[in-house]
């Protein structure tokens, strides 16, 4: 294999279990996304995009569609002779089978993949996140500062600072502190959960980190405050732009929903910083004669027959005569039937809702209703 | 059956009737229904039939025709065995007044002399109809016929099969047979060769003119049409363009039209086909019309029956009228103004 300058390892393993029935059959970064992605791919397209040809995808919890939809990566221009994207699953070795027991443990575990590259610098990514980051800009950040290790931050609000890890910087933005949710922050700029690191540091401690039996192998709780005990030079890298952790069902709809705005920052029309995805292959959409459709994000081969507003609907949904869709994330294939009224819902995959069903949210006292098959049995 | 045929895709046709929507590409590569080319449905219908070698017959401007096809990625036919082969004219000046002239195929007799497939298929590049060759197949072989024709409602939708090695014996002796092309042989009747035809039942569109063209499109808007267009287990593939889905602002109406990826409607858009990428201004009323992939609609325009292919930008305020038998054709790459066509 042929060096590499940085190659980037993406952490894809997580259950992210607050999305609930979301999550119990895929991994959270195969979670749908925006009418069209999953959200996976803005990591993905933010490597492709960013010039980063070496992609190791680390899974663990529910692979197989994730597996499935990665593939060798063409979908991102990531099918390359030399580097392109590998999957990563935990394995087996002559000492027994491991798995990932912490997001530091998941990279040591794969220490033999990064060799091949010889890479200078390793980008540490997750497959959680829906954000546009040119993390070339962010790399020449941390070549310029000298840095061991660099990690992205970006100013939260104060009052939702403590939900964070909270990056403690002085005037050069070196980091003299890093305090997990704390109750009483000292300051707001969080961490992405993006970090570049000098390949030969962090090498250096994940070998550390792997033989201290009290270590939870976590970057966040015990790599970053190793480094920062052993007086390294850490330094912040403040990112301006969009940025949203998509962990709940309610942040998911937010998300979704921050694309209708049209002030928001996150435009996926930028044929500069195009994210791209695994293409479904269908028709175009067809609207009928009966049909509305305002203030919404549609994508091909769906049938809208009935009133769609403020809303995003995913490839293959048919939406019947008569419906009413407001502030819903309809995803892949779902059939809502006619007459049905919905609003402030997320409706899964293939999903058919029977005609003539109600769902609001006051009707059941939730903010932001994920429709379950339990659920519409009831 | 799946590797018994070899798959013909003749694009030698040059049609003055399309001649505006052919002056930068071959009939092959014609936009249509939204996000495809004419060429996806021959292509796809082979792909979903099995056929894994696909040989296709380009004369005239034909780059972006190869340029929408690339390895044939996008049409499974990136293989290391078979696959897409493009086997361009070398000389312009060979006549081809009918469809699988012999003498385009002899220049690459190669390709015929190497495969092993026991079938061929020649098919035109612009007929439109989702098709399964397998059934085709299945009755020339049951019947014992010589070539089968495949036909709908008695016309011939220039698709053909026959043994390979027949084909082979065709193109070699043309000269002393006199039949220059799959037409000639099927259309007379002083030999004793099988002719066969095949009845194909399901929608099809030939587009050989603009007013066929105009019309086919707008057809596409019946649901019954579409339907037998678009079949779940037997997809059309197509070149895949990254677009985002359409947007449909808070001042869009759109009623009864097919919208590809990538669109913002911000307007009035009615009975049309809207490709990819098209942007359509607040207050502008499209109807009756085909708007092609990333083609720029100003504020307050109004279009009825036109048909604007790719790349053109229409100013604010342009208004344009044509008529169903006669669409108004606007050309690839304009630049359309208010005062233009007053």
């Amino acid at each position: 294999m042929a060096k590499k300058k940085c190659i980037a390892m993406l952490l894809a393993g997580g259950q992210g279990s607050r999305l609930n029935s979301l999550t119990k059959q895929i991994a959270k970064p195969a979670v749908p996304f925006g009418g069209k992605y999953r959200i996976i791919d803005f990591t993905l397209s933010n490597c492709t995009n960013s010039g980063i040809d070496t992609v190791g995808v680390l899974t663990q919890y529910q692979p197989l569609l994730l597996h499935t939809y990665i593939g060798i990566g063409s979908a991102w221009d990531l099918d390359r002779k030399n580097g392109g994207v590998t999957v990563l699953p935990p394995y087996s070795e002559a000492s027994g089978v491991k798995w990932y027991e912490g997001t530091a443990h998941a990279i040591y575990q794969n220490i033999n993949y990064i060799e091949q590259y010889a890479p200078d610098y390793v980008l540490i990514l997750s497959g959680d996140h829906i954000y546009k980051m040119n993390y070339a800009k962010m790399l020449d950040y941390h070549i310029e500062k000298d840095a061991d290790v660099t990690i992205s931050v970006i100013e939260v609000p104060w009052s939702e600072a403590s939900r964070f890890g909270i990056m403690n910087t002085n005037e050069q933005m070196e980091i003299v502190e890093f305090e997990e949710k704390p109750t009483s922050p000292k300051n707001n700029l969080a961490s992405m959960g993006i970090y570049i690191f000098n390949w030969s540091i962090l090498k250096q401690y994940l070998e550390i980190d792997n033989a201290n039996p009290n270590s939870s192998h976590d970057f966040g709780k015990d790599v970053i405050p190793l480094l920062l005990k052993e007086k390294k030079r850490l330094v912040a890298y403040p990112f301006k732009g969009y940025w949203k952790d998509v962990g709940t069902v309610k942040s998911l709809w937010e998300a979704n929903m921050d694309l209708l705005n049209p002030e928001s920052e996150l435009n996926l029309f930028d044929h500069s910083w195009r994210i791209y995805s695994v293409n479904p292959n269908q028709p175009p959409q067809y609207i009928s004669v009966d049909a509305s459709v305002v203030n919404s994000l549609v994508n091909e081969g769906c049938i809208i027959e009935g009133s769609v507003e403020h809303s995003i609907v995913f490839q293959g949904v048919h939406i019947q005569k008569g419906a009413i869709v407001t502030d819903c994330v309809i995803m892949p294939d779902a059939i809502i039937g006619e007459n049905v009224y919905i609003e402030k819902a997320i409706v899964p995959s293939a999903m058919e809702i029977p005609s003539g069903m109600i769902i609001r949210p006051s009707l059941f006292g939730e903010e932001i209703i994920l429709v379950t098959k339990e659920w519409l049995e009831v | 059956m799946n590797k018994m045929m070899l798959g013909v895709i003749d694009a030698t046709t040059y049609m003055e009737s399309l001649r505006e929507l052919t002056l930068h590409r071959s009939i092959a590569a014609v936009p249509f229904a939204g996000r495809y080319r004419l060429i996806d449905f021959v292509l796809s219908n082979m792909v979903n039939s099995g056929i894994e070698s696909v040989a296709i017959f380009p004369k005239y401007q034909y780059r972006s025709l190869m340029d929408h096809l690339g390895s044939g990625k996008n049409w499974d036919l990136n293989r290391k065995r078979d696959g897409l082969f493009f086997f361009p004219s070398p000389d312009l000046n060979i006549p081809s007044p009918h469809l699988g002239a012999f003498q385009h195929f002899e220049q690459h007799i190669d390709y015929f002399l190497r495969s092993k497939q026991k079938y061929a298929l020649i098919c035109n590049s612009y007929t439109v109809c989702n098709i399964d060759y397998h059934s085709v197949l299945k009755r020339h072989i049951d019947n014992q016929c010589d070539i089968t024709e495949v036909r709908y409602q008695g016309r011939s939708l220039e698709m053909f099969i026959l043994e390979t090695s027949l084909l082979l014996d065709l193109i070699a002796n043309r000269v002393h047979t006199g039949y220059n092309s799959i037409v000639d042989v099927v259309r007379d009747s002083f030999h004793q060769l099988k002719i066969c035809d095949y009845e194909h039942n399901g929608y099809v569109a030939i587009i050989d003119s603009i007013e066929k063209y105009f019309r086919h499109s707008l057809e596409l808007l019946n649901p019954e049409v579409w339907q037998q267009l678009f079949v779940k287990c037997r997809p059309i593939y197509t070149k895949v363009k990254d677009e985002p889905p359409t947007k449909y602002t808070e001042s869009a109406i759109v009623k009864n039209s097919m919208v590809a990826n990538g669109c913002v409607i911000e307007g009035h858009v009615e009975n049309s086909i809207i490709f990819r990428a098209v942007k359509i201004g607040k207050g502008t009323v499209v109807k009756n019309s085909v708007i092609m992939q990333k083609t720029q609609i100003g504020e307050q325009c109004e279009l009825d029956s036109v048909i604007i292919d790719k790349d053109v930008k229409v100013e604010n305020g342009v208004k344009i009228y044509g008529t169903e038998r006669q669409p108004f054709v606007i050309r690839k790459g304009t630049v359309q103004g208010a005062l233009m066509n007053q």
